[in-house]
C-alpha cells in the first residue's frame, strides 16, 4: 500500500450526501466545466496533476447481478481522488489557504463538513474521510506538474526552432538560437528523484 | 462528456468483490496481497498496456461515518476502484484503452479481477470491455492540468528538454556555423532515439540541486 509513487500522491476521499443536495452540487460543477475562469485558481495551484469528483447516487453502485447484494444506503455519496505533487500537509494547506471558496461550495453539501478555514478542522475532517491507495502507478513518476508543462513549452520552442533552422545561414541561426535560449531558460529545471521530506 | 478533458479521459470503474465467507483469505485481501508485490515500474501492467498517465487501484472497505447526527450506514459489498487517467480515442471513447489492457496485461487483470463479481476475464475482449462498462462510473468533474497530450508525447517532451538543457550548456560560445551543425546533429539524434520507456529510472546527471525541501 502506498499513496506516493515518486513526486505524485494519490487522495482518496469518501463523504456522505444528502440526495437533494447532490443536484445543488451537480449543478455547480456544470457551471465549474463550461466556465473555465473559474478553474483559474486551480490551475495557478499548478500542482495537481488530474483531479476528479464523482457523484455516486445512493442506487448508483455498480450492480452486476451474481449474486450481489443491493446497496440500502441513505446517501448519495461524493468520491473524491487527487493527484498532486507534494506532501499531504502541503497539498492540504495550500488548498485551505488558496481554494477555501471553491472548496466549501463543493463540500459544504456533505455531512458534518466544518469548512476549508481553519485548516485544523479542516485537516481533522479530511483525515476521517480519507483512504489509502493499494497501488498507484505513473508513467514519468519523476516529473511535477510543472515539470511536464515546462517539457511541453520546451518542445514547442524545439519544434519551431528544427523547423527553421535548416533554411537559416550561420549568423541567422546564432541569433535564432539566441531566442530560442530565451525562450527556453526557465523551463530547463532538472527532474529526478522526490526530495525526502523531513 | 464530463469523463473526457480535451485528449484525456477520467476513467472510473467500481469493480464489485467477491463476498464469500468461506473464501480463505477474503477475496479483498486476495486482491490486496497481489497490489503489494506489483510492479509500478516497466513491468507494471499499467506500463505494459499502452496509454496510462495516472491510474491508482483501492480496495474500499466500506463508506465513511463522519459521526453523528449523521447516519452511520454500510456497504453490502467492497469495491475494487479502479480510477485512470489516461489517453481517450481518436473518437473520445475508451474502448481502445481498454482493449490495450486487455491485449497487454491480461495476466495480472484476471489476477486482480478474478476476485471480482461477474468478471469474464480478458481473453474475450468483447466481454472484458463490457463488464469493466458496467462497472463505470460517470466521472462528474474531470480536471486535468495538461489535456491535450498523450502519454508518448510527455515522454518525448521530457526527454528533449533533456536533452536541449545539455545542449546548452555545452554549446556556449561555440561559432555560428558549428552551432548549427550541431543543433542539426541534435535533431537528428533525437529523432533515431527510441521513446524513454514509460516509468522507468532516470539517470541522474551530475548537477547540484539543492538541498533540504519541505
Amino acid at each position: 500500500m502506498s499513496n506516493i509513487n515518486g513526486k505524485v500522491y494519490a487522495m482518496n476521499a469518501i463523504t456522505p450526501m444528502k440526495p437533494w443536495k447532490t443536484w445543488i452540487l451537480r449543478l455547480i460543477f456544470f457551471v465549474l466545466g463550461h466556465v473555465k475562469s473559474l478553474q483559474q485558481d486551480l490551475i495557478n495551484l499548478s500542482f495537481i496533476e488530474f483531479a476528479r469528483w464523482v457523484v455516486v447516487p445512493r442506487g448508483g453502485f455498480p450492480q452486476l447481478g451474481n449474486g450481489q447484494e443491493p446497496e440500502k444506503l441513505t446517501y448519495d455519496y461524493l468520491l473524491f481522488f487527487s493527484n498532486f505533487n507534494g506532501t499531504w500537509n502541503q497539498y492540504i494547506d495550500a488548498f485551505s489557504a488558496v481554494l477555501f471558496k471553491g472548496l466549501d461550495l463543493i463540500w459544504k453539501w456533505s455531512e458534518k463538513f466544518p469548512g476549508s478555514v481553519p485548516v485544523t478542522i479542516f485537516k481533522e475532517y479530511i483525515g476521517r474521510v480519507q483512504f489509502d491507495t493499494d497501488y498507484y502507478f505513473t508513467a514519468y513518476p519523476h516529473a511535477t506538474a510543472n515539470d511536464l508543462k515546462a517539457a511541453h513549452s520546451v518542445q514547442a520552442s524545439f519544434d519551431d526552432l528544427r523547423s527553421r533552422a535548416a533554411n537559416l545561414s550561420g549568423p541567422e541561426f546564432a541569433d535564432a538560437y539566441l531566442n530560442f535560449v530565451l525562450q527556453v531558460q526557465p523551463y530547463l529545471g532538472e527532474t529526478g528523484e522526490a526530495p525526502v521530506v523531513f | 462528456m464530463p469523463n473526457n478533458s480535451g485528449k484525456v479521459y477520467g476513467l472510473t470503474i467500481l469493480s464489485p468483490i467477491i463476498n464469500d465467507d468461506r473464501a480463505t483469505p477474503s477475496h479483498d485481501l486476495q486482491i490486496r496481497s497481489y497490489l503489494a508485490g506489483l510492479s509500478t515500474g516497466q513491468d507494471s501492467p499499467f506500463a505494459l498496456a499502452p496509454g496510462t498517465h495516472l491510474a491508482r487501484l483501492v480496495v474500499m472497505d466500506d463508506v465513511v461515518f463522519v459521526g453523528a447526527p449523521a447516519v452511520e450506514e454500510h456497504l453490502n459489498s467492497k469495491y475494487l476502484i479502479f480510477e485512470s487517467n489516461c489517453d481517450a480515442g481518436p473518437d473520445g471513447s475508451i474502448d481502445g484503452y481498454l482493449n490495450g489492457l486487455a491485449e497487454h496485461a491480461a495476466e495480472h487483470l484476471d489476477a486482480i479481477w478474478s476476485h471480482c463479481v461477474g468478471y469474464p476475464g480478458a481473453a474475450d475482449r468483447a466481454a472484458f470491455i463490457r463488464y469493466m462498462k458496467a462497472c463505470q462510473l460517470e466521472t462528474t468533474f474531470f480536471f486535468a492540468a495538461i489535456n491535450d497530450k498523450s502519454v508518448p508525447e510527455t515522454l518525448r517532451a521530457l526527454q528533449t528538454q533533456r536533452a536541449v538543457a545539455d545542449f546548452i550548456e555545452s554549446h556556449q560560445g561555440v561559432e555560428p556555423e558549428k552551432l548549427r551543425a550541431e543543433f542539426l546533429k541534435l535533431v537528428s539524434a533525437l529523432d533515431a532515439a527510441p521513446l524513454p520507456t514509460v516509468a522507468s529510472a532516470i539517470v541522474s546527471r551530475d548537477i547540484k540541486i539543492g538541498g533540504r525541501n519541505e
